[in-house]
């Protein structure tokens, strides 16, 4: 981010922005009694314990498992140390999960956020009618996951789905959209960018929203207009946003479970086994219960958000203070 | 509370309409928007117009995009094939349980963060706000041993208890409501405790009223993700009547694998309420999201 | 066991202390404690004699769609037999592998259902978790008489020459057939192909790319090579298919697993047939829509095909294919299916006994007339074809007598019997994995490797596996 940025960036984050100098000093300016103190502990106590028991706890016990191997019935049986992850580390199968996992996010978070962005940009092109079309592109959002992945196997439906059948009337042969390896991973990523494309739409327009009306004026007033104005005025201005966009998309992403295990079930030919289906399919799928294995993916997962998550809190640190 | 984002979308968007002639790039940008709109509603639509076609019309070659007749013959075979209305009960007792659950831990919490001293906040808050960086998945198996540890799967109650349980607080809902807190006048805030005004009093009769549509926005947003959740309640429940929504309509594709018109119209039955939500509800989610944009 | 481990490690048990325990008091309502807990002994009649409120017995399946209606009819003639005795309460636990996982945890946690519907590759590890009462301790105690359960379905679940689960839902694979796509191509659909070479000259026939129409489809479903080795005469794994001791090695990596995965890609190269998926589910649709002219898929499939296809084609059953020629001697299909299993640990005697009067009910002729009419799946009682009920039925889906012709034609061997392997789905998902690869790679030539790179995945499960089981 420029320095030029700076300013107006913060100015359209707000509502984060004014709270950072205030977080910082103490809350009263007058000293106050050790029991307020304790009040204010006393008022964190139901969110610690929630917290304790299904953040903290599984947490060690993901760790404890990961260095354990399964006995019969999946529980932990010996310690193994670090076999798990050596025995991860060095199998192909786990090479091609972590590309696979690359592969769904960039498919996933690029064609999400720049749909969503050219859609934000042309609903400021001063017409009618934005309000109704933002609300028509915001609809997917309504759309969970199970319901989204139940509607797109519909038509993905090799032999009699929709986009088949499509094909077969404009005289192209069929495709195997959740069957062939080369495809499958497309059409996952295609299903997702739908389901990701009205909230994605929402946090663009919002952040359009929030640039000052003055300045998008005096922009206008100097003659800036179309692109110039996108690219002078309204992407500088947006860069929070979509910096934003990206980091919770890509989490999102990493995270995706529900469209993999309803449409191809991390097929075919472990072609759209991801980290997290790879997790669940080790612990849960095929009777297979190997909790050891499952946490050792488990704990790659954590580090992997845990960095990302790191890269947004570095970045936003820099003007956002908590 | 000087909440920034859903009314400036919609004043932004009132205000760059000037009444001006519509020139041929206008008529460009409509032509893309439409034929941009066309792939994002269709899904939509399809599920929508599918769930009342004829048995044959969705496995018809060539496809069949309009209906050749109207009957309701789909949507009443969804009932019978899974129990819906039972499953949609669950969903509104488990979102409604993890809304309400998360908002009360939330406003505490946020409370203490915002507007008490607190010694060593920085350094809680940072700890709290790291429960936000652990993915839900990387702990999926402890918690699902931990849960049948407590023989929370062998009831129908049980798995309620335990559908909602790791959910009852979250440091997103914290965050968004600290936030709106921030913006509370200190000033008002040390008048009312002159006045002799408690914490809690003053927590509950003066800032949450005041605070309420922040707390509506953090609402819907805890609820639509709560709604939405498959992982979870796919290892949780058990039988038919545990599942909620997600988990139902997605049973009734695997048992309804011969047709498809069914499956269609469990899928638009069960994603009437989110839709309008989105469709009445905007505003409250754009102040969620943008809220979020610091997650 | 694991959970007890789990409280011992954890220093943060102290945390959850309070709501641990509430929970625990106010959910841990079954698994009384009078006798039986940790045997796997049968209790004999008198175990039921001083109940005063009624047995529950939690019966987990997979049962879907018209067959959880069919159940659900058994189980509720059964309560209304027993009432103020026995309830069975029947808990649908997701399909056979996610009941199985499920089986597990429970098995941690100590909270086994009383009676549980496994798979037929479940088997080995249902025998190895020794958690069960095998079902010949009952009939040995009763000498309850077993000649009626059709032997060639009682073999598959029976280890040692003793009976240790009590088939329930039985199948077979057919082929399927178009028949009216059949006509259309000018072939006798009474003169079915007989082999794989045969399907594919058929399949020649009948593929019409113009209509989208594919003259043969199948699942990429592990179940059809198990059954096309076993049609061979040869085994899935080692050890006398795992019968003799714990198998240590899977076969299909052999000449026949080569051989189909070679055929299948070139078929759907040629696009003689369309590859649907792994997913049964996607299979049954394209036959069902009129547009696979031939299909490999279970009996328990027949009736919903038949009933599907009114009004738009007919359908004849035709006898499972050899993998080559006319099979061999002592080859046959597998009887796949599933049987049910009666929990010893953890469970009280009066909650065993009652268990079995359940499985003596639901294996009685009367109801496996009422469960075979109202599902399609073999009877596993041989009187039940002699009900009228029965009877009628078969006269209205008169394709099913191949079915009954195929299952008594088939001679109990080693190979017929199916492999018994602690890790059987797995291996299952590998067999499925290697020929997906080759299927969708496109080249035929890779076979004999993708085979080979599923069987030695399995190495490391099978010895981690039969580790476990010796200690």
């Amino acid at each position: 981010m420029t320095a030029q940025t700076r300013g107006p960036a913060e100015a359209a984050d707000r509502g984060t922005a004014t709270d950072a100098s205030r977080a910082d000093r103490p809350a009263r300016p007058t000293p106050r009694h050790g029991r307020d103190h304790a009040l204010a502990y006393l008022f964190l106590v139901p969110s610690t314990i929630v917290f304790a028991l299904f953040v903290v706890w599984p947490l060690g016990d993901s760790v404890y498992l990961s260095l354990h191997g399964s006995d019969l019935f999946g529980g932990a049986s010996v310690f193994v140390g670090l076999d798990n992850y050596r025995d991860m580390f060095t199998s192909a199968e786990f090479g091609k999960v972590l590309l696979n996992t690359l592969e769904f996010v960039l498919l996933t978070v690029i064609p999400g956020v720049l749909g969503a962005l050219v859609v934000v940009l042309l609903l400021e092109a001063q017409i009618r009618g934005t309000r109704v079309l933002r609300t028509a592109f915001a609809l997917p959002f309504a759309f969970s996951v199970a319901t989204a992945s139940v509607i797109f196997s519909v038509i993905y439906n090799y032999q009699i789905g929709l986009a088949n059948g499509i094909l077969g009337f404009l005289g192209i042969g069929k495709v195997g959209w959740t069957t062939d390896p080369h495809v499958a991973m497309f059409a996952l990523a295609l299903t997702t960018v739908w389901m990701n494309l009205g909230y994605n739409v929402l946090v663009l327009s919002a952040g359009v929203g929030s640039i000052p009306a003055e300045v998008m004026e005096a922009a206008r007033l100097d003659g800036a207009s179309g692109l110039k104005l996108v690219r002078r005025i309204i992407l500088p201005l947006l860069s929070p946003q979509l910096f934003f966009l990206v980091v919770v998309t890509t989490i999102q992403s990493l995270q995706s479970f529900g469209q993999i295990h309803i449409l191809t079930k991390g097929g075919p030919d472990g072609s759209t086994t991801t980290l997290v289906y790879s997790i669940y399919k080790k612990a849960f799928a095929f009777g297979s219960s190997d909790f050891g294995t499952a946490s050792a993916q488990a704990m790659v997962l954590l580090v992997i958000v845990l960095a990302c998550t790191g890269i947004q809190f570095g970045v936003l640190q820099r003007k956002v203070h908590y | 509370m000087a909440e920034p984002s859903s009314s400036t979308v919609d004043r932004a968007a009132d205000r760059r309409t000037p009444r001006r002639r519509i020139s041929a790039g206008k008529i460009a940008v409509y032509v893309v928007l439409i034929l941009a709109l066309i792939p994002v509603i269709f899904p939509i639509y399809y599920a929508f117009v599918g769930s009342v076609m004829p048995g044959g019309d969705l496995a018809s070659s060539p496809p069949r995009i309009f209906p050749s007749g109207f009957h309701w013959s789909n949507v009443t075979g969804v009932f019978d094939s899974i129990p819906l209305g039972r499953q949609y009960l669950n969903s509104v007792v488990q979102a409604g349980i993890i809304t309400i659950a998360q908002l009360i831990t939330s406003i505490f919490a946020a409370y203490a963060f915002a507007l008490m001293p607190m010694w060593g906040r920085r350094y809680v808050f940072g700890a709290f706000m790291a429960t936000l960086m652990v993915p839900a998945e990387s702990i999926i198996i402890p918690n699902y041993l931990h849960i049948g540890d407590w023989h929370l799967l062998s009831s129908s109650f049980g798995v309620v208890i335990g559908l909602v349980l790791p959910f009852l607080a979250n440091m997103f809902g914290t965050f968004l409501l600290r936030q709106a807190f921030l913006q509370f006048p200190t000033e008002l805030r040390d008048a009312a405790t002159m006045d002799g005004c408690g914490h809690l009093r003053f927590l509950w009769r003066i800032l949450v009223p005041l605070a309420r549509p922040s707390i509506a926005a953090a609402g819907v947003y805890i609820f639509l993700t709560a709604w939405n959740q498959y992982f979870w309640p796919l290892l949780v429940t058990r039988s038919a009547s545990q599942q909620t929504l997600q988990i139902g309509i997605t049973q009734l594709r695997n048992a309804e694998v011969g047709d498809l018109g069914l499956v269609v119209a469990g899928a638009a039955l069960s994603v009437i309420p989110t839709l309008l939500i989105v469709i009445f509800g905007q505003r409250y989610i754009v102040r969620g999201l943008t809220a979020g944009a610091v997650r | 066991m694991r959970s007890g481990k789990f409280r011992r490690r954890l220093a943060a048990r102290a945390l959850v202390g309070a709501a641990a325990l509430a929970l625990t008091a106010t959910m841990a309502a079954c698994g009384g404690s009078d006798s039986g807990g940790n045997s796997t002994d049968a209790p004999g009649a008198d175990a039921l004699k001083n109940v005063k409120s009624p047995v529950t017995v939690e019966f987990w399946h997979s049962m879907k769609g018209a067959n959880v209606a069919a159940l659900k009819q058994i189980v509720n003639k059964f309560n209304a037999a027993h009432k103020g005795k026995i309830v069975v309460k029947p808990v649908f636990v997701g399909e056979y592998d996610d009941a199985i996982a499920k089986y597990k945890t429970a098995v941690q946690q100590k909270n086994t259902p009383e009676l549980i519907q496994v798979y037929d590759i479940g088997s080995r590890f249902m025998i190895d978790s020794k958690q069960t009462v095998p079902m010949y301790k009952f009939i040995d105690k009763d000498k309850w008489d077993s000649s009626a359960i059709e032997p060639n379905i009682a073999s598959y679940y029976q280890f040692d020459g003793k009976q240790w689960s009590m088939p329930f839902n039985s199948s077979m694979p057919l082929l399927y057939i178009n028949k009216d796509l059949f006509k259309k191509a000018g072939l006798d659909p009474n003169k079915p192909p007989e082999n794989l070479d045969e399907i594919e000259a058929y399949a020649k026939k009948l593929t019409n790319k113009k209509k989208n129409i594919v003259g043969f489809n199948a699942a990429i479903y592990g179940w059809y090579l198990e059954q096309l080795m076993a049609t061979n005469g040869d085994q899935y794994c080692n050890d006398s298919n795992g019968r003799k001791g714990l198998a240590t090695k899977v076969n299909f990596d052999g000449p026949d697993g080569v051989k189909l995965a070679q055929w299948w890609t070139s078929m759907v190269k040629k696009g003689y047939a369309s590859n649907t998926g792994r997913t049964t589910d996607a299979a049954q649709q394209a036959f069902k829509s009129g547009t696979v002219a031939m299909e490999l898929e279970s009996t328990g499939e027949l009736r919903d095909f038949i009933n599907s296809a009114k009004g738009k084609f007919s359908v004849a059953a035709a006898p499972f294919p050899r993998l080559t020629g006319s099979g061999a001697p002592d080859g046959g299909t597998i009887i796949g299916g599933a049987s049910l299993w009666i929990d010893g640990i953890g469970h009280t005697d009066a909650q065993k006994r009652a268990s079995w009067e359940f499985v003596k009910f639901a294996s009685s002729p009367a109801i496996q007339a009422l469960w075979h009419t109202g599902t399609g799946y073999f009877p596993v009682n041989s009187k039940a074809l002699d009900e009228p009920t029965d009877k009628a039925w078969v006269k209205q889906y008169p394709q099913f007598s191949v079915a009954v012709q195929q299952l008594h034609s088939t001679k109990p061997s080693t190979a017929t019997s199916g492999c018994a392997l602690g890790v059987m789905p797995q291996a299952r998902q590998a067999a499925e994995e290697g020929l997906e690869k080759t299927i969708t790679s496109g080249d035929p030539s890779t076979a004999a490797a993708n085979m080979k790179a599923s069987a030695d995945s399995l190495a490391k499960p099978i010895t981690d596996y039969n580790k476990a089981v010796k200690k």
